[in-house]
């Protein structure tokens, strides 16, 4: 039906040009041929078919709403500006075994709770807000504007992670264990500051340095309580990147360090407390409001951290030490402690698929109906902090404070998909010092983690 | 209590082993528009082969279009474990501007990656009513030349940079006449379709044209299904295509298909691959296989991208870059 259809609408054209063509005058010979006329017919009739198509998959590059396994998005048609809503939750169960005098708490809580928003306009400025509602309070993790005037060349200010602890700068979804290990606690979390970084050399290299308010290990900030000001800097080298020696691909080496001047006050100290791998404070510096017993930062901080990651198949290793040396004052006392921290951690995955610094993408997603299960991975750390003799007896009390502790951690993490994960981990931490009667006790600690991101 | 924890950890790490790789598996294989029927074949053959050879059962799926836009949807995020496309250049911007392969891809397989050859010919109508033989038939007043667009198909470039050989050859290299050439042919051509098999259609199915430019392979197809209504014409001179396949190794390292996506590539260069490359009407590689089909192809003087163009990098940016010399013979 429909090809008749079509016949009588191009024999009528057909008639319609002929028609047209007799008005004319005879002057206007030659007159094309029915077949030429034809082949005009057909040939518009083949570009409104193309136009049709090409209509129906440019409806397609219109402003486009996805939602899927990475998250949710509005894009513009040609791409330069785009709005995405992303976030994660993790839900964690925190046991302590051996620990009969329950000195800490068995608990269930929302370890992170964080919402991002993010997108780029103009296809060079990009921005990200993340908040977190975790451990029941609300902070504002990231807030940052980007600019990217080259992949060698990208600024950004705001909020962020400064460029230092290897570890820290992995997603808070990606890490191998549930609780970040001990060269975590002596770099910097997140700071306000301006940042350059990019790739170079064929992307082999990459590098970022800015300047920060400067926070205390581990700590973040949203301001400044002093004019002294942090710079912190890294360097990180994939050499093989671009070689087809699969086996070096994954090798990467990085240097990072950061450099500056803070001075604390009785009431905002400027010094870090640690903390264990359960989360239990292990160290703290003496305070007091009595000007000439607190002890204070008060002058240089220097950070260095050598850091190393490899990647094989299935196989990972990801290794950090950190030094942070401070000067510290405590009335007409003053000292440089250097503290230091290491972590080597190794994993692999069971069920075959690529160990990445971003985690692990699962062949075969969780579907019981299909037999599949997703990706398993195991993973084993040692990780251990040191503080400097010289902080005690002055600045820290050896009865309250260890001096030390080294851990020893197992790990499993269950890839259901892309986006649900499932982790368990097993923490054995000794310490040295830290008790009244000579060390603090053991630690061991018991942590699950169910996850979702998006 | 850590007897428990230990023992229950175990058990958790045995579970994965025990369930791991039961999902059949899938691979993609993202081509170009005329070969359709060639992967059908090679995807029934491989699934058999592979089945007999590991006990694991697979499927593969096709997806074919205009070589370039193909390449364009990879590098956009399908997520193709192998690509077989065109030309080289097209598999070339997987690793330019999505890291997605190495960049010695080609050396990663033999013959250049291409483990059988094509060239372009004319079909034309039944009785060849125009009598075009060659290449400066094209120019006729009057005539009506299907070629798709070479902005998006590969085999249109593939089309074009025969044309221009010719014209060189004919021309004693004289660029400026060559160029004149080419804008007379594509004054010729009414209709420029996205991909080869889009020009199939029109001059086939639409019955527009006097004579469709095309893969040597479509056109022993279109004489098969549509038999003697058509005729292949053989040029002069043509162009030897070489149309490239590899993995995608960021797609097949996450995906955890590599080692039968690889497999999968191989078994183009088998004799059996070789076969059906040949039973679907393109040169095969393999000696033996070429000497069996030999009757099959015709002879001509085939000129290659590198010594004629210095390669894909350099025809690309001289020819079909923005602002290159086809934007500037093809202006409607």
């Amino acid at each position: 039906m429909k090809g008749i259809q079509q016949i009588i609408r191009r024999a009528a054209l057909i008639g319609g040009l002929l028609a047209a063509g007799t008005h004319q005058a005879a002057a206007q010979a030659p007159q094309p041929s029915l077949e030429q006329l034809d082949q005009k017919v057909r040939i518009l009739e083949r570009k409104l078919e193309i136009q049709e198509e090409e209509a129906a998959r440019k409806k397609l590059e219109n402003p486009a709403l996805t939602a899927g396994k990475d998250g949710f998005a509005l894009t513009s048609a040609d791409k330069a500006f785009q709005l995405k809503l992303r976030g994660y939750v993790q839900a964690d169960g925190r046991f302590f075994l051996s620990d009969d005098d329950e000195k800490a708490t068995d608990s269930f809580l929302l370890r992170r709770v964080r919402p991002i928003w993010e997108g780029k306009l103009y296809n060079d400025f990009d921005f990200r807000i993340m908040p977190d509602f975790g451990n029941g309070s609300t902070v504002l993790q990231d807030a940052y504007l980007g600019y990217t005037a080259s992949p060698a060349a990208k600024l950004r200010a705001g909020k962020f992670k400064p460029p230092f602890g290897l570890e820290r700068l992995q997603s808070g979804t990606d890490t191998l264990f549930i609780e970040r290990a001990h060269p975590t606690s002596l770099g910097p979390n997140r700071d306000v500051g301006l940042q350059l970084g990019g790739d170079v050399m064929g992307s082999t290299v990459n590098y970022a340095v800015g300047v920060f308010n400067g926070v205390t290990d581990g700590g973040s900030g949203d301001g400044d309580s002093n004019d002294g000001k942090d710079v912190v800097g890294r360097v990180f080298v994939t050499p093989f990147k671009n070689s087809d020696i699969a086996a070096l691909s994954g090798l990467s080496l990085g240097l990072a360090a950061s450099a500056g001047d803070q001075q604390g006050t009785t009431t905002v100290p400027g010094l870090p407390a640690f903390r264990s791998i359960g989360q239990q404070s292990f160290y703290t510096y003496k305070t007091s409001t009595n000007a000439a017993d607190a002890v204070i930062a008060d002058g240089s901080r220097v950070r260095v951290s050598p850091q190393a990651v490899y990647y094989y198949r299935a196989f990972g290793l990801l290794a950090e030490y950190a030094q942070s040396s401070q000067d510290v004052t405590k009335g007409a006392r003053s000292d440089t402690l250097d503290n230091d921290a290491l972590l080597v951690e190794l994993s692999y995955v069971l069920t075959g698929e690529e160990a990445t610094y971003k985690g692990v993408t699962p062949a075969h997603p969780f579907d019981p109906k299909g037999g599949t299960w997703g990706a398993f991975e195991v993973a084993l750390r040692y990780s251990e902090l040191n503080v400097d003799d010289d902080a005690f007896p002055t600045y820290a009390d050896a009865k309250k404070s260890a001096k030390g502790t080294q851990t020893v951690g197992v790990g499993l993490n269950w890839y259901l998909n892309r986006n649900l994960k499932a982790q368990v981990n097993v923490d054995n931490s000794t310490f040295d010092g830290g008790a009244a009667d000579g060390d603090r006790d053991d630690e061991q600690a018991l942590f699950t983690r169910l996850q979702i991101s998006f | 209590m850590n007897r428990v924890l230990w023992l229950l950890l175990s058990a958790m790490l045995m579970l994965p082993a025990a369930y791991a790789g039961q999902k059949e598996l899938t691979l993609l294989n993202v081509s170009y528009d005329p070969t359709r029927e060639l992967y059908e074949e090679v995807n029934a053959a491989f699934i058999q082969d592979w089945a007999a050879k590991t006990g694991q059962a697979i499927k593969i799926n096709q997806s074919h279009g205009g070589s370039g836009k193909q390449a364009r949807s990879v590098i956009d995020g399908l997520e193709a474990d192998v690509v077989t496309l065109a030309l080289a250049y097209d598999i070339d911007a997987l690793h330019e501007k999505a890291n997605l392969i190495p960049k010695g891809w080609q050396q990663r397989l033999p013959d250049n990656s291409a483990p059988y050859t094509s060239t372009i010919v004319f079909v034309v109508r039944k009785g060849n009513p125009r009598h075009i033989q060659d290449w400066d038939d094209l120019v006729q007043p009057g005539l009506s030349v299907i070629t798709p667009n070479p902005k998006t198909s590969g085999g249109a470039r593939w089309n074009y940079l025969a044309a221009w050989a010719y014209g060189l050859e004919m021309f004693g290299g004289d660029e400026a006449r060559v160029r004149e050439f080419l804008t007379k042919i594509f004054k010729n051509v009414p209709v420029l379709d996205s991909g080869a098999r889009g020009s199939t259609t029109t001059f086939v199915q639409r019955g527009i044209g006097d004579v469709l430019i095309s893969w040597e392979n479509e056109a022993f197809l279109i004489r098969k299904e549509f038999g003697d209504d058509y005729e292949i014409v053989v040029p002069s001179l043509s162009i030897l295509a070489e149309p490239p396949v590899t993995v995608v190794d960021k797609v097949v390292d996450r995906r955890g298909t590599r080692q039968v996506a690889e497999a999968y590539l191989n078994f183009l260069y088998t004799p059996q691959g070789q076969e059906i490359a040949a039973r679907n009407f393109y040169r095969p590689r393999l000696e033996s296989v070429a000497a069996k089909y030999k009757s099959q192809f015709t002879d001509v003087k085939l000129i290659t991208i590198d010594d004629v163009f210095g390669g894909w990098q350099k025809a690309q940016q001289t020819h079909f870059a923005d602002g290159g010399v086809f934007d500037q013979i093809f202006v409607r």
